[in-house]
């Protein structure tokens, strides 16, 4: 099934020069330590907390309705410290989602309602299944999709991933489109 | 996509008979017939850890059961368990009014909160390796049973041989039964040749005590009727299965579990032996040496916008096409004559009469959204083709449903040009490319009535 237009309000969004459309309602704290690099959709109601430490989200993702992008911390003997976040290119996180996660490879599709435990490293090329918890510290192998509560490698994915999120993030980003323009 | 959007909605039938959605299949371009993962030969390439994603050689891995050694599971919940650190005050040895503080670790659960010092496990005082492991009691009768299924195979195999002289190659999968792979076989001198020679008297084969068969059990004891039964204490089926060759019944005897390891694995035709797909050994690359999924030289079809439907009233659906070839490809479109599988056709269809011309795939401009007007390029019918942008197409079916209810299903035969680059390649650089038409049956989910 191709994807279906999605409308939003063109005045609810600000689209930066590097085609990034981020909407107003959302929350980025510390903006000077986040770096979205173009192309990206941040929806309504997500925060992310760069005010904690840098966040880097690559190019072509999808930042869905009210998930939270948060860095991780570590407890150390004295006190505790964050980890910086960096997401790859071609990520789709759909709505409701927690990530907490140290890293997210590139081409990751990450479900609705989903709990990314702390410091979890998510590879390239992997999925989470909609509403999975993944606990703190899990390492997500490439090509693996990851579902349940604590969330398991149930499947794998086929070999062609990279090709089909590429394809999603891209036509996604074609077909969110303002209101009333007739792009 | 394969888990955003919903792929199943079209499928291919594979050249084995089963339908598959394309992401799921692979070109043979030597045989140039559409595989799918049940018809084509797996092989392991390296086997890794899921969690440390450090490889372990095949070999190693077979002596540990395909387990990590650093890596464990919780008993409990089945997540991986994470080392913490403890300092231990104890007195110094060489000065008893000084204290030093050592560090001992144990290993604990992040999401069921379990951990070593449940069960009373001794702390380690490395953070890796050294964990104790459980013993299998039944490790000696496991190992004779082994040698001699493995003894009895290079009897059988030393037996076929002397029947049948010709070498054949299925041979060597066969090997594989009792644990004796070809290479092991090499290793050990046992080419194909010199097991002929084997000799009876070089290790016989030992008579092993028959397994004694149970015959009864004993009777419950009282205090299973009598006492409360403490279920806190019992542990599930799922934690005793997990564990096979112990099967705790109690909590405190539930142990850490070491990780399975999971493996990169190649593809290969099963008739011409090619690979279909092979990886990059690094487990954490997604590249592929060689990968030939159909979607890379199949065009691709999918549903453009979901439809209603009402019996026996013709709908018009909207498909799309997209080329995957950096040539231009025709396509034409044919109904399967004689379709038998009534499951896969409940609707009537008609398609476009004409070819249908895809443009190429330009990979730099596929990020470039303007709608170039290509239609004047390739003198389009607007009535059958909606619309077209890069290498795709958006086409128009018109479908009559012949059920009164539940799914409408339709299929064709998709007949598309294919143009082998490898191949044509390896003859000469100047040449054209073969053109060779493909055929494949797709089976189509639309809606329901």
């Amino acid at each position: 099934m191709e994807l279906l237009d999605e409308f939003y309000n063109s005045s609810q969004y600000i689209e930066t020069a590097s085609g990034n459309k981020v909407s107003r309602q959302s929350v980025l704290c510390g903006s000077q330590n986040i770096v979205i690099n173009g192309k990206t959709i941040v929806m309504t109601g997500c925060v992310i907390r760069g005010d904690l430490a840098n966040v880097r989200i690559g190019r072509h993702c999808v930042i869905g309705q009210n998930a939270v992008i948060r860095p991780a911390f570590k407890k150390f003997s004295k006190g505790v410290a964050f980890f910086p976040l960096s997401i790859g290119d071609h990520v789709l996180i759909e709505e409701d989602s927690v990530i907490n996660a140290a890293q997210v490879g590139s081409f990751v599709h990450i479900g609705k309602n989903c709990v990314i435990g702390r410091r979890s490293v998510l590879k390239d090329c992997c999925a989470i299944a909609d509403n999975t918890v993944l606990p703190p510290e899990t390492i997500v192998p490439p090509f693996a999709l990851f579902s349940g509560s604590p969330g398991k490698m149930v499947q794998d994915l086929p070999d062609c991933t990279q090709d089909l999120m590429t394809d999603i993030t891209v036509s996604y980003y074609q077909h969110f489109k303002p209101h009333g323009k007739g792009k | 996509m394969a888990t955003f959007a919903t792929v199943d909605l079209v499928k291919y039938l594979c050249t084995c008979e089963k339908k598959f959605p394309i992401c799921r299949l692979y070109l043979c371009k030597h045989c140039l017939k559409l595989r799918c993962i049940d018809c084509v030969q797996h092989e392991v390439d390296t086997p890794y850890c899921p969690n440390c994603l450090e490889i372990m050689p095949a070999q190693e891995a077979k002596l540990k059961k395909n387990r990590c050694s650093n890596c464990f599971d919780c008993p409990v919940c089945g997540h991986t368990l994470m080392t913490r650190a403890s300092g231990h005050i104890s007195p110094n040895p060489e000065d008893p009014n000084k204290s030093v503080t050592k560090k001992t670790y144990y290993l604990a659960c992040g999401f069921c909160r379990w951990n070593t010092r449940d069960i009373n496990m001794l702390d380690q005082t490395v953070a890796t390796g050294n964990w104790p492991m459980l013993e299998n009691p039944h490790v000696k009768r496991i190992n004779n049973l082994l040698e001699n299924y493995k003894l009895m195979a290079q009897v059988e195999k030393a037996d076929r041989e002397r029947k049948k002289y010709v070498k054949r190659r299925s041979h060597l999968y066969l090997q594989d039964k009792f644990n004796l792979s070809p290479s092991v076989m090499k290793r050990k001198g046992l080419s194909s040749f010199s097991s002929l020679s084997l000799k009876e008297g070089d290790k016989t084969i030992e008579d092993l005590e028959p397994s004694v068969p149970v015959e009864s059990f004993d009777p419950l004891p009282n205090d299973y009727y009598t006492q409360p039964a403490a279920l806190e204490k019992t542990t599930k089926l799922v934690h005793r299965l997990s564990v096979p060759e112990f099967q705790p019944e109690d909590v405190s005897k539930l142990h850490p579990i070491n990780k399975h390891l999971i493996m990169k694995k190649s593809l290969r035709c099963r008739e011409c032996e090619h690979n279909l797909s092979k990886s990059d050994f690094n487990p954490c690359s997604i590249k592929f040496k060689i990968q030939l999924t159909a979607l890379h030289w199949v065009p691709e079809v999918r549903i453009m916008t979901p439809s209603t439907f009402t019996y026996n009233k013709e709908t018009l659906v909207t498909l799309t096409m997209s080329n995957p070839s950096v040539f231009n490809t025709t396509v034409t479109l044919s109904q399967i004559e004689n379709e038998t599988d009534v499951d896969y056709c409940t609707a009537k269809v008609e398609l476009p009469k004409k070819e249908l011309v895809l443009a190429s795939r330009d990979e730099p401009s596929m990020h470039v959204y303007e709608d170039s007007s290509q239609a004047h390029e390739f003198k389009d019918d607007p009535k059958l083709i909606v619309f077209r942008k890069g290498n795709k197409i958006g086409f128009v079916v018109k479908v009559t449903p012949v059920v009164p209810q539940g799914d409408v299903k339709i299929c064709f035969l998709l007949k598309h040009e294919f143009r082998n680059t490898t191949v044509a390649a390896l003859q000469s650089e100047s040449k054209e490319p073969e053109i060779k038409w493909l055929e494949h049956k797709v089976y189509l989910c639309l809606g329901t009535i």
